[in-house]
C-alpha cells in the first residue's frame, strides 16, 4: 500500500470509529436531549484535552461483530479537568448497548490500572446493558471473559472515583457505580442488578424501571447515589464540582481555593438562625452555609438519612468534610441510615486527606423496634469505629444538645482533636426529663410532684457547658458568631506537618456499601 | 394536579396546627407542629400547593408515617 492509500485507509478507520453506532441512533439520542458517549467526555473535560485509548478496538470475540463494534462500545482514555489529569470511561450505548466484552474490558482495565498507579481520579459514565451476548454465554464464554481480573472490584481508594448514571446501568456499570466515592444520577436513568425486562421474566410480572432502580429509590431509600440531576450536562457539572474538592490521589492534599468575599461577614449571622427556645428546631444547613466559605457547601445524600447532613465544603479556602445533626428532621435524633451515610462519608474524607468538622445538636439515637431491625446497634459501632480510626484533624462544635452514646459518635470527649461549644450547649447521658422517668420508674408525677422536681433538678445539674469547660472536657467555649474564625485557626494549628497533611488511610479498604 | 400526603416523621402528639384547609403552601412551609422527644417538630409541605385536607386535631397522638394533611400540588 502506498503512503497515500495508507493514510486514506487510516482516515476511513478513524471516521468509522468516531461514527459510533451510526447517524440514526445518534440522532435519536439528540432528539431525547441525551448526549452521546463522546459528547459527554467533551462536556466534562477541559477543551481538547482528551487522549483516547483504544479507539480502534472492536469486538475480538465474535468475528462478524468486528465491523459493527466501533471502539467496542466503550470510549476510554485520559483527559484534564481544571488542568488536572483524570481517566475516563464512557459507555457508548449506540454500540450493542455498550455491553461488556473482551476488548472493552481490557480497555477499562488499562485506564483503571494507569489511573491507580499514576494517581489520577477515574470518572465512569454509566449507561450499559450489562454483559454482551453471546460473547459471555456458555462455560467457554464465562471462562474466557469473566473473572480474569482478580483485582477488578478491589477498592483501596488510591484515587477518587466518580460515577454518573446517565442511562440504564446493569451489571458492571452498576458495580462501578456502587464502588465509586461519588455518584450522580440523571432523572430517568436506571441502576439495578439486572434490567426490568430480565427482572420481569424472572418473577413473571411487569417491573416498573423507576421502581426497580430510579433516582428516587436510590436517593431516598437505598442511599446508593449522592445526588441527582435533570440533564446529562447538569450531572457532569456535578462530577466536576465533586472533583474540585478532591486531591488527584491519596498521597496528595486537596486543592485550596480563594476565599469568597463576604464569607467572614456572613458568619456573624449564626446567632440569628439558632432559635432561642431549646425546644424549637432549625435547619442546620442554614447554619453551615454561613459558617463555611460562601457557596462552598456541597451536600451529599441530602435525601437519605436526613436526620444528619454530610457534605464537602471549604473553610478559609481549605477543603473540609462536614457532618452535622439536623434538628429539623426528627429533632436530629440519629438513625441507622444516618449512621451508614456518615460512616461512608468519614471513610471517603479520611482516604483523601480531608479534615472533619462536626456540628452537634442531637437528642441521641432513635430507639425502638424499627431501628433494632435495621441493625442500629451495629451501625452505631461502624460509625464509631470509622470515627476513631479517622486520622485527619477532627474538630467538633456542640451547638445545643448532645446525649449519651451520640455524644461520643459526634466527636465528644477525645473523639475529636478539639471540642468547641456554644454557651447553648447541653451535655449529659440522656435528656433530663427521660432520666427522671427512668430513675422514678413506675411512680407517678402527679402523686409525688416534689420528688419528681428534686430528681429532675439533680439530673439537670452539671449539664451546662461551663462545667465541661471547667474540667477541660471542652477546649473552647465560644460565641456562635466566632465559630468560623475559631475553626479556621484551629485547622491551621492542627495541620499534620510531620506527614505533609497525608492521613494513615486505615479505612481505605472499608466496603463501599455494607 | 396530584394529591400529596403530608406524613408525620415522628411518633408524638399534635401540638399546634398553624394552617387551615384552603391555605396555599410553598415547599418547606410549616403546616403544623408536633411534639416528640420533648421537641417541637414541624410537619412541612413536601411540595408547593394548596391544603385540601387536615386529618388530625390538636393534642391527638400520631404515629410515624401517619397522614396529617393532604396537599393538592
Amino acid at each position: 500500500m502506498s503512503f497515500e492509500d495508507l493514510m486514506a485507509d487510516f482516515a476511513a478507520r478513524e471516521k468509522k470509529a468516531l461514527a459510533m453506532g451510526g447517524t440514526e441512533k445518534l440522532a435519536r439520542r439528540r432528539e431525547q436531549g441525551l448526549l452521546n458517549a463522546r459528547e459527554r467526555i467533551d462536556y466534562l473535560i477541559d477543551e481538547n484535552s482528551f487522549l483516547e485509548e483504544g479507539m480502534f478496538g472492536t469486538s475480538s470475540v465474535v468475528p462478524e461483530d468486528r465491523d459493527k463494534t466501533p471502539s467496542d462500545g466503550k470510549v476510554t482514555g485520559f483527559a484534564k479537568v481544571e488542568g488536572r489529569p483524570i481517566a475516563v470511561a464512557s459507555n457508548d450505548f449506540t454500540v450493542k448497548g455498550a455491553s461488556s466484552s473482551l476488548t472493552n474490558m481490557k480497555k477499562i482495565g488499562h485506564v483503571k490500572r494507569v489511573a491507580t498507579e499514576r494517581g489520577m481520579p477515574i470518572v465512569f459514565m454509566g449507561e450499559s446493558s450489562g454483559a454482551r451476548m453471546p460473547d459471555n454465554m456458555g462455560s467457554k464464554g464465562m471462562g474466557a471473559l469473566l473473572g480474569n481480573d482478580p483485582t477488578q472490584y478491589v477498592r483501596m481508594r488510591e484515587t477518587p472515583w466518580a460515577s454518573a448514571v446517565l442511562g440504564p446501568c446493569y451489571g458492571s456499570s452498576a458495580w462501578y457505580t456502587c464502588l465509586s466515592d461519588f455518584t450522580v444520577m440523571r432523572k430517568g436513568a436506571v441502576m439495578a442488578v439486572a434490567s426490568p425486562q430480565l427482572a420481569s421474566m424472572a418473577i413473571g410480572e411487569t417491573v416498573d424501571p423507576q421502581e426497580l432502580g430510579g433516582w428516587e429509590l436510590h436517593a431516598e431509600i437505598t442511599g446508593l447515589i449522592d445526588t441527582f440531576a435533570e440533564t446529562d450536562e447538569e450531572a457532569l457539572d456535578l462530577v466536576r464540582r465533586f472533583l474540585s474538592y478532591m486531591p488527584s490521589h491519596n498521597q496528595e492534599t486537596p486543592p485550596t481555593a480563594p476565599v469568597p468575599a463576604g464569607s467572614d461577614e456572613a458568619s456573624e449571622t449564626v446567632i440569628d438562625i439558632l432559635p432561642e427556645s431549646r425546644k424549637r428546631v432549625y435547619d442546620v444547613r442554614k447554619i453551615l452555609k454561613v459558617i463555611l466559605d460562601q457557596d462552598s457547601f456541597f451536600e451529599l445524600k441530602a435525601r437519605f438519612g436526613r436526620v444528619a447532613v454530610t457534605g464537602l465544603a471549604r473553610l478559609d479556602g481549605r477543603v473540609v468534610g462536614v457532618v452535622a445533626n439536623n434538628p429539623l428532621v426528627k429533632g436530629g435524633a440519629l438513625d441507622a441510615h444516618a449512621c451508614e451515610k456518615i460512616t461512608r462519608f468519614l471513610v471517603m474524607c479520611d482516604s483523601f486527606n480531608i479534615p472533619l468538622l462536626m456540628f452537634v445538636d442531637t437528642p441521641g439515637f432513635i430507639i425502638g423496634k424499627e431501628g433494632e431491625r435495621q441493625r442500629a446497634a451495629a451501625k452505631i459501632m461502624n460509625f464509631m469505629t470509622a470515627l476513631q480510626m479517622f486520622s485527619m484533624p477532627k474538630l467538633s462544635v456542640i451547638m445545643r444538645k448532645t446525649y449519651g452514646q451520640a455524644y461520643l459518635n459526634m466527636g465528644g470527649g477525645r473523639n475529636s482533636d478539639e471540642v468547641l461549644a456554644w454557651p447553648t450547649a447541653e451535655v449529659s447521658f440522656m435528656d433530663p426529663a427521660f432520666a427522671t422517668r427512668v430513675v422514678l420508674w413506675g411512680r407517678n408525677e402527679e402523686d409525688e410532684p416534689e420528688t419528681f422536681r428534686k430528681v429532675r433538678e439533680e439530673m439537670e445539674k452539671d449539664g451546662s457547658v461551663w462545667d465541661m469547660a471547667s474540667s477541660f472536657s471542652v477546649q473552647h467555649v465560644i460565641r456562635p458568631q466566632e465559630t468560623r474564625r475559631y475553626l479556621a485557626r484551629l485547622l491551621e494549628f492542627h495541620e499534620d506537618r510531620r506527614h505533609g497533611g497525608i492521613g494513615r488511610h486505615a479505612l481505605s479498604n472499608w466496603p463501599t456499601g455494607y | 394536579m396530584s394529591r400529596v400526603e403530608v406524613k408525620s416523621e415522628v411518633t408524638g402528639t399534635v401540638w399546634k396546627i398553624e394552617m387551615k384547609v384552603g391555605d396555599s403552601v410553598a415547599e418547606g412551609d410549616e403546616i403544623m407542629i408536633l411534639e416528640s422527644m420533648k421537641m417541637e417538630i414541624p410537619a412541612m409541605a413536601p411540595e408547593a400547593g394548596k391544603i385540601v385536607e387536615i386529618t388530625v386535631e390538636e393534642s391527638v397522638p400520631v404515629e410515624e408515617g401517619q397522614v396529617l394533611a393532604v396537599i393538592e400540588a
